[in-house]
């Protein structure tokens, strides 16, 4: 059986920068991806604002995937495409990881496995959009699909619901290739993706942007012919009697990202519901020795910058991963944080530079990030504003606050005022 | 049957607006009223169960609007002047079985479907449940034909290649009072009506096997002789089976007229031509009253039934493993069909389906209040039940007339047509048995023009498209070295690979359109919904056709799927 | 007299712009690239395309562009003929000039992405 020292799963952004890092550090590294090609989702992001933090460039998708690409090459990384991972099994000194390709079936085996399986999207029937089932209704990220790979207009006339970043930027898409976008509708009462993008994407085309509005049922016995807008209430439920009937031929949806984490729960790895990925340390193992996860399955990302960060940490410590025990107390968050990224450190472990992710609850103005450990405050830090769709980094030494092995984590967020 | 006694009640509920009058052999309703739910109110008051004389719906309903079937745009002359000695109308699984059963004689037989696929209306939009036949009481035509369809599922789907489990289904109960009730009506059950597997168990006992239901379930009826099928999938194998064993399927043909004439079918006009059937087999589904109509022999009619089912992700399959409902001791005579939860073929659950009555043939929407109270409904007997995990939902139409039971006999006026109508639950189950008994009518009719001869080359056995996911990986490989195609996975949450895609658009009944390739060998039907493989199917079924990808189409012919190239025009 | 957010930093500052006759005023910026936005976007508002061109070789149909540089706002749609009338007929790595100086605005329509040769079955998907 062949084997290697560290496999990763997954050849996106968040893959390659664990698969070089791992390299680095050492380990012989196989990286396994089931599109034909390297790049993952970033081959069809043709736009740019990618690397503005890692790269202090502008770049577009395939650009910086290009970055890693040109590396990953020159370290003659070793890496399988078309290859799709069937099952995996924990064996005593590491994994078997059973792999389908072209040549056939075969079993690997692995000392540290690096889940870098990127998400999903949300579909159109789990925001319950109803009504009858024609053509014309796409994720985002499809109609990307169908645009930027295959160079074909998936419509002419779009709504479009959901304003993440993928909706935003599909809007500006469309409207480039002569495609109509009549509005963009969000069920939210502020808009989901980067500001950047509301204005680089919608207002220069003026395209409108509906708040508290969501799509409800969709018409067309063959293709779509129009869909059914209602105004929704605070808590995002259609009020009765606000629809109207918007004709189209095509609805995008970008209602949201889903980690993708099945292999993940095959293996019995624990997910965190608040962020749907793997509970993971500081060093991104999982709740499973020497499983490590990255990038958009850890938690879904705004900055492709993070995802590569997340990627490296990950392959470093999956190069360096040994068996040894772990000691690790919780990281909480009050319900001031939608999630925080690592939700666990392993005090037996180098935590020296812990780089923390959050994201907070609700859009604030003046506030102050708190971590405090046992009742006590440790660290703390001001922020002018903090928005749910951007994501917030820090890098703390956990090493000096004294923690033992029953100190818990907490972290908050104390507001001056709302933004 | 008194036909006063059905005026006197007609009179006092509808104040003189409803008349019911016998005419040759068939009880017709006529008259205004307002709402279609009156409609199906007087009808089912006129109608009497398990009786020859069937309710003919004539009353002008307010509520009703005109509605036109939907036809397929293909217009040619593919068909015309064909003779076949059997036209089959209707690709559900009751024209699909007849056509399978009927290709063991040495006969010209002619299917023909309006929509794009067999099973696209009722028969691909139901939970797949073999039933035991619990809820059935002899005498009536579905109880007749539930058992000896029920016993036939194993080798049926064995000859066909069809996956097909046996798993048992609870109607679970939570009053403790209603168990000597309960068990009484299980004796009738068993004895009387031979529902023979019928027994009853403990709650401690269900929970034993399903641990997952509620503690407030106190004992439920078991019958292990149930079981799960994919529907579409037996209705296309036994299409292919036919096709075969040398029948035709003409798919996106709809029967538009026929020419009757002295009691006899002499053409049947299709957007595909006209041919001139020895023998016309009604298996039209929620249409089977207005085939009969167009053959002079309408003699009953349906009153569509909707239902809605919802689909929940693999990771709630594991939830239970067998078919449950809780079944509430109300006096509440209505249609308290709320289905229940199963455990599908494919390792899903499946929830519903309800019963909604409309006028409305063809409308197959969702609707979120159907898929919410269904769920609600359903928690009742599995809390852990959870919306989120639902990935699709989809609806379907029945085709029940108002005596709620099946018609399966020649036709009345009209002496070469044999009507194989009114299917609704457990119309899967019965299938098999049913389209035996129509393949008897049938060679017995045809019989008295000609000699008909027996099929020497008939094969029962059909293979399906391998299932590669479920191989071991021995056989797997050796799938993959014969076909290097079989190793590229295109859809990720199904498994699915690019040699399989292939087989399903070369397999004897293709239909190389995204949803044609969905029901086969399910790319699309997993929790992305089609988001990551529908592209690159979409491009495999353009590359295999040779035509540009803004040609594929979802399903129907207007369902357009890509507008053409971005940049210049196409061939520019 | 207008409002902005500038897009230059996540920041996202409030910018309000006056005109007078020495020009425009901008306050709420919080640094000098917020009033240079500003400026920028008052007189003469300027953006990237990013879009695709057509290719000739076999499983690809088109591949990722860019614009070098900066374009004004109100040429995006006639820089998108040009780029919608462009193909590519030979591999070539990211960077290749496909359309030198669009329509003299100084800046060249660039591949974003390696251009390839497949080998024969290798993908049937990107």
């Amino acid at each position: 059986m062949r084997t290697w020292d560290v496999l990763v799963i997954g050849g996106g952004p968040a893959g390659l920068a664990a698969a070089l890092s791992a390299h680095e550090n050492g380990a012989r590294t196989l990286l396994i991806e089931r599109e034909g090609k390297l790049g993952g989702i970033l081959k069809q992001c043709v736009h740019d604002g990618f690397g503005l933090v890692r790269f202090q460039e502008k770049l577009s998708g395939p650009e910086y995937a290009g970055k890693f690409l040109d590396r990953f090459r020159e370290a003659g990384i070793e890496a399988m495409t078309l290859t799709f991972v069937t099952r995996i099994q924990k064996t005593g000194l590491g994994f078997h990881v059973t792999i389908v390709s072209r040549s056939g079936v075969e079993t690997i085996g692995a000392k540290a496995l690096v889940l870098a399986t990127g998400c999903r999207e949300r579909t159109a029937k789990q925001v319950s959009i109803h009504g009858t089932r024609p053509s014309g209704i796409f994720t985002a990220g499809t109609a990307q699909h169908f645009v930027n790979l295959m160079g074909q207009l998936p419509g002419k006339k779009c709504v479009i619901l959901g304003s993440g970043d993928i909706g935003l930027i599909m809007a500006r898409r469309m409207t480039l290739e002569g495609a109509q976008v009549l509005g963009v509708y969000e069920a939210k009462s502020t808009p989901s993706g980067l500001t950047r993008n509301i204005h680089q994407c919608l207002h220069d085309f003026d395209i409108p942007l509906y708040l508290s509005h969501t799509v409800t049922r969709v018409f067309g016995a063959e293709r779509l012919t129009g869909v059914e807008i209602s105004q929704v209430d605070g808590n995002m439920r259609p009020i009765p009697g606000t629809q109207q009937l918007v004709e189209c031929d095509t609805l995008i949806l970008s209602v949201g990202l889903i980690p993708e984490n099945e292999l993940a729960e095959k293996l019995g790895i624990p997910l965190d519901p608040k962020t749907k990925g793997p509970c993971c340390n500081a060093q991104l193992m999982t709740g499973v020795d020497g499983v490590f996860s990255c990038g958009n399955a850890l938690h879904v990302n705004d900055l492709v910058d993070y995802v590569s960060e997340s990627g490296e940490t990950a392959g470093r410590n999956a190069a360096r991963y040994s068996g040894a025990p772990r000691k690790e107390i919780p990281i909480e968050t009050s319900s001031k944080l939608l999630y925080a990224v690592p939700q666990r450190l392993d005090l037996n472990a180098d935590n020296k530079e812990t780089v923390l992710y959050f994201r907070s609850r609700e859009v604030l103005g003046n506030c102050r990030l708190t971590i405090s450990a046992d009742g006590r405050e440790i660290f703390s830090r001001k922020y002018p504003f903090l928005r749910p769709p951007e994501m917030e980094r820090l890098t703390i030494d956990f090493s000096s606050f004294g923690l033992a092995e029953n100190s818990r984590i907490t972290l908050d967020i104390e507001v001056n005022d709302h933004g | 049957m008194n036909i006063r006694i059905i005026n006197a009640r007609l009179e006092k509920r509808f104040s003189g607006a409803v008349h019911a009058a016998l005419q040759d052999g068939a009880l017709v309703l006529t008259g205004h009223l307002d709402t279609w739910a009156q409609t199906v109110e007087a009808c089912a008051m006129a109608a009497k169960k398990y009786s020859t004389i069937h309710v003919v719906n004539d009353i002008v309903c307010n509520e009703v609007r005109q509605q036109t079937m939907r036809l397929p745009t293909l217009q040619d002359t593919a068909l015309e002047g064909q003779k076949p000695d059997v036209l089959i109308i209707g690709g559900g699984i009751s024209g699909a079985s007849i056509a399978r059963e009927l290709s063991k004689w040495k006969l010209n037989i002619l299917l023909v479907e309006k929509e794009a696929d067999l099973a696209l209306q009722a028969s691909g939009r139901n939970d797949g449940e073999v039933h035991p036949g619990i809820d059935l009481k002899k005498g009536s035509k579905k109880h007749y034909y539930v058992r000896k369809g029920n016993a036939m599922y194993d080798q049926v789907c064995k000859d066909l290649d069809v996956p097909f489990r046996r798993v048992e289904q609870y109607v679970c109960f939570e009053n403790r009072w209603a168990k000597p009730l309960i068990a009484l009506y299980c004796l009738i059950r068993k004895y009387r009506d031979g529902i023979s597997d019928t027994e009853i168990i403990s709650g401690e006992e269900l929970r034993r096997r399903e641990p997952n239901f509620r503690e407030d379930i106190r004992f439920a009826i078991s019958n292990p002789s149930s079981g799960c099928v994919c529907p579409y999938g037996l209705t296309i194998a036994y299409g292919e089976n036919a096709v075969q064993n040398g029948a035709q399927v003409s798919l996106n043909t709809a029967v538009l007229d026929m020419q009757v004439e002295n009691g006899k079918i002499l053409s049947v006009t299709t957007n595909r031509g006209t041919v001139y059937p020895a023998l016309v087999i009604n298996a039209a589904g929620v249409f089977a009253e207005e085939i009969a109509a167009m053959a002079g022999d309408r003699f009953f009619s349906i009153h569509p039934r909707r239902g809605t089912n919802s689909i929940l992700d693999k990771k709630a399959g594991a939830y239970m493993t067998s078919i449950a409902s809780v079944k509430e001791i109300t006096s509440n005579k209505t249609h308290s069909k709320g289905g229940g939860i199963l455990h599908t073929v494919h390792d899903n659950l499946l929830v519903g389906p309800d019963a909604v009555e409309t006028w409305e043939k063809e409308n197959v929407e969702t609707r979120k209040e159907s898929v919410d109270a269904v769920l609600a409904k359903h928690k009742q007997t599995m809390p852990k039940l959870s919306a989120s995990d639902v990935i699709t939902y989809f609806t379907g139409v029945r085709a029940p007339t108002f005596e709620e039971d099946f018609i399966i006999e020649m036709g009345r006026k009209t002496e070469n047509l044999i009507h194989c109508a009114g299917i609704q639950s457990p119309g899967l189950t019965t299938a098999p048995a049913v389209a035996l008994d129509i393949e008897k009518m049938a060679v017995e009719y045809l019989k008295k023009q000609r000699p008909v001869e027996e099929n020497p080359d008939f094969n029962p056995v059909r293979h399906g498209i391998p299932v590669l996911r479920d191989m071991d990986d021995e056989s797997r490989a050796a799938m993959i070295r014969e076909n290097p195609d079989y190793g590229v996975i295109v859809c990720r949450c199904e498994e699915v690979s690019k040699g399989e895609i292939l087989d399903a658009l070369r397999s004897p009944i293709s239909v190389p359109t995204l949803d044609g390739v969905k029901k086969r060998v399910r790319p699309g039907m997993g929790r992305c919904q089609g988001g990551f493989c529908s592209p690159i199917v979409t491009q495999i079924i353009a590359d295999y056709l040779g035509v540009p990808v803004s040609q594929v189409r979802k399903s129907s012919q207007g369902s357009v799927i890509t507008y053409g190239q971005t940049g210049p025009e196409e061939g520019v | 007299m207008a409002k902005l957010v500038c897009i230059v930093c996540p920041r996202g500052c409030a910018l309000d712009i006056t005109e007078a006759r020495d020009g425009f005023h901008v306050t709420g910026n919080t640094c000098k690239r917020g009033e240079q936005f500003a400026l920028s976007e008052m007189t003469r508002p300027m953006r990237t395309i990013c879009s695709t061109v057509r290719t000739t070789l076999p499983g690809v149909p088109v591949i990722p562009v860019r614009v070098s540089g900066e374009i004004p706002k109100d040429r995006i749609f006639d820089v998108m003929a040009q780029i919608k009338g462009a193909c590519l007929h030979q591999a070539a790595p990211r960077g290749t000039v496909v359309i030198r100086d669009v329509l003299g605005l100084n800046v060249d329509v660039i591949t974003t992405s390696d251009l390839e040769t497949h080998e024969k079955g290798e993908t049937c998907h990107e």
